[in-house]
């Protein structure tokens, strides 16, 4: 018995019960208040409300999701309860008061990349450019990210790869493991020192802080001249180290500040030298 | 009550034996709770005082309930080593390049590991980049054009800087135990990791592309650094008959500063 879903997104793991379907639906229409705790876990929808497509008044009153394999072509007992294309219907669980959330999972693929693509342009936006946040850089990065991050240390590497001509891999490797596990260290190293930071956060900053860094290395990569090179990685160093200053030199006591900020320096210089030498 | 006996606090007498300290090195009142805990490593968690509290741990002020092992995964047992501030540092940095400066007497109450860790690994990027540039001087006097930056110094001078800073201290550590003296092993971590300093400004001046000068200038880090471990494992342990391995991590230094002219500035 195939069931041609047209959304095609769940699919009903259990045979049907012996009830009809008008007898199960209004049992649960009744049933209400404990039909959303007895919810049974589904694999393949979000836990939270979704606008079935044949979103009818009747559908607001809280169906559970049961999964009942519903046959499609039941217009009889289906127009006004269960879309007749899948069982999908979830009560509402996000509790918001603001009607139901927009369905992440089943949203197209290219919005969640917008979704993310915006939030990593905003973070970098407050991160690297001069912004009113400066001075609480807590609040600049309170909706921090690592997909940037990871972006802009992969993105380093493969620079600093390609322009390589010998052990590339090696160099990608170096680098990376420099970068990634820097900024680990880093960020536990302002936490041993008596700071007040959060760990996320911190991996986030120092991710996005590499921005600089990734754009000399690609001006690096076009044009071979040393001269060039220095200056460049030298003003990128000086504006990555400006961007990281603030959240790093006020997390810990000011006794103890040039101890937080010396060791970022020290990566940042290093990644510059990489970038400058690789040849 | 089996498991009462496991977590009696008894965590923080191992190792602390009462070191014999003669009378004008005796640690100030205050710190001297401080000192007995610092003695094993780590502590117990939450038996700092002011240590850090991370964000979302369980408040446990009682040591009992909790048991050793899990001190090894928590940041906060380890916020005491790194208990120093901007001077401080500064201060041992430059007493250390000074092996007549009484170096072990400022660490004694107050070892930090932030000196010994961001010393290696300093000198570890310093090796690298250094080694790097040094052999492409060296290579533009004899006009080829062969030169390629060579990465893998990146992992032997973390292997090789890394290795000597964690095992040598360690291994000295177990081997003065065991002719009778009653070390510290984060006081030995502290010193080795210090002594390592002076290398960084003699990797800078190991630039010079002259042979001869090259070996004055590792010859004399090398002997500094050597006289520094000599004196400094003198005061700290007091028996006299531990020449021979004071004197075998007097060579063993110097070994170290061999090492690093002949690989990386070859």
């Amino acid at each position: 018995m195939s069931h041609p879903h047209p959304q095609g997104d769940t699919v009903p793991l259990h045979p049907s019960s012996a009830q009809s379907d008008m007898d199960e639906i209004e049992s649960l229409i009744h049933a209400a208040p404990t039909a959303a705790a007895v919810l049974p876990a589904r694999p393949s929808s979000p836990p939270r409300a979704s606008i079935p497509i044949s979103n009818s008044p009747p559908v607001a009153a809280p169906t559970s999701s049961k999964p009942q394999p519903v046959p499609p072509f039941s217009s009889a007992v289906s127009s006004s309860s269960a879309p007749p294309r899948s069982a999908s219907v979830t009560i509402p669980i996000a509790a918001d008061g603001f009607g139901a959330p927009p369905n992440t999972l089943t949203e197209p693929v290219w919005d969640t990349v917008q979704r993310d693509l915006s939030r990593i342009v905003s973070n970098l936006k407050l991160v690297v450019f001069p912004n009113p946040f400066r001075e609480d850089p807590g609040k600049a990065l309170r909706d921090w990210d690592l997909w940037g991050p990871f972006f802009f240390i992969v993105f380093l590497g493969l620079t600093l790869s390609w322009s390589a001509s010998v052990k590339k891999s090696e160099v990608f490797a170096v680098a990376f493991a420099v970068l990634a596990a820097g900024a680990i260290i880093l960020t536990l190293n302002v936490l041993l020192l008596g700071g007040h930071i959060i760990f996320f956060q911190s991996l986030s900053l120092l991710g996005y802080c590499l921005f600089p860094l990734d754009v000399g290395a690609l001006i690096c990569l076009m044009k071979d001249n040393v001269v060039l090179k220095i200056v460049v990685v030298a003003v990128t160093i000086a504006w990555s180290s400006w961007a990281a200053y603030p959240l790093m030199s006020t997390a810990v006591n000011p006794r103890r500040k040039a101890l937080a900020l010396y060791p970022v320096f020290l990566m940042y210089v290093s990644v510059g030298f990489l970038i400058i030498a690789i040849n | 009550m089996d498991e009462g006996y496991a977590n009696l606090p008894t965590s923080h007498l191992l190792g602390s034996v009462p070191a014999v300290t003669p009378e004008e090195r005796k640690p100030a009142g205050p710190a001297e709770a401080a000192t007995s805990r610092l003695q094993q490593f780590p502590p117990a968690p939450g038996a700092t005082g002011g240590g850090y509290q991370p964000p979302g741990s369980p408040l446990d002020g009682d040591v009992e309930t909790q048991t050793n092992w899990k001190g090894y995964f928590n940041v906060a047992s380890y916020a005491p080593y790194f208990n120093v501030d901007t001077d401080v540092v500064v201060d041992r940095l430059i007493s250390s390049v000074y092996p007549m400066d009484g170096f072990f007497r400022k660490i004694d109450a107050n070892p930090d590991m932030y000196g010994p860790l961001w010393i290696t690994t300093t000198l570890i990027f310093m090796l690298a980049a250094f080694g790097n540039f040094a052999t492409y001087l060296m290579q533009r006097k004899t006009d080829l054009n062969i030169w390629n930056f060579d990465v893998g110094y990146f992992n032997w001078a973390a292997t090789v800087m890394y290795g000597y800073a964690i095992v040598v201290p360690a291994a000295f550590f177990f081997l003065f135990q065991y002719f009778g003296s009653r070390p510290s092993l984060v006081r030995f971590w502290c010193m080795w990791g210090y002594s390592l300093f002076i290398f960084i400004p003699a990797s800078i001046l190991l630039l010079i592309p002259v042979e001869f000068l090259r070996w004055v200038i590792i010859a004399g880090a090398g002997g500094a650094s050597s006289w520094f471990i000599a004196l400094n494992l003198k005061e700290c342990t007091e028996g006299a008959d531990m020449m021979v391995l004071i004197a075998s991590a007097s060579v063993l230094q110097f070994a170290l500063a061999l090492f690093i002219k002949v690989f990386f500035f070859a």
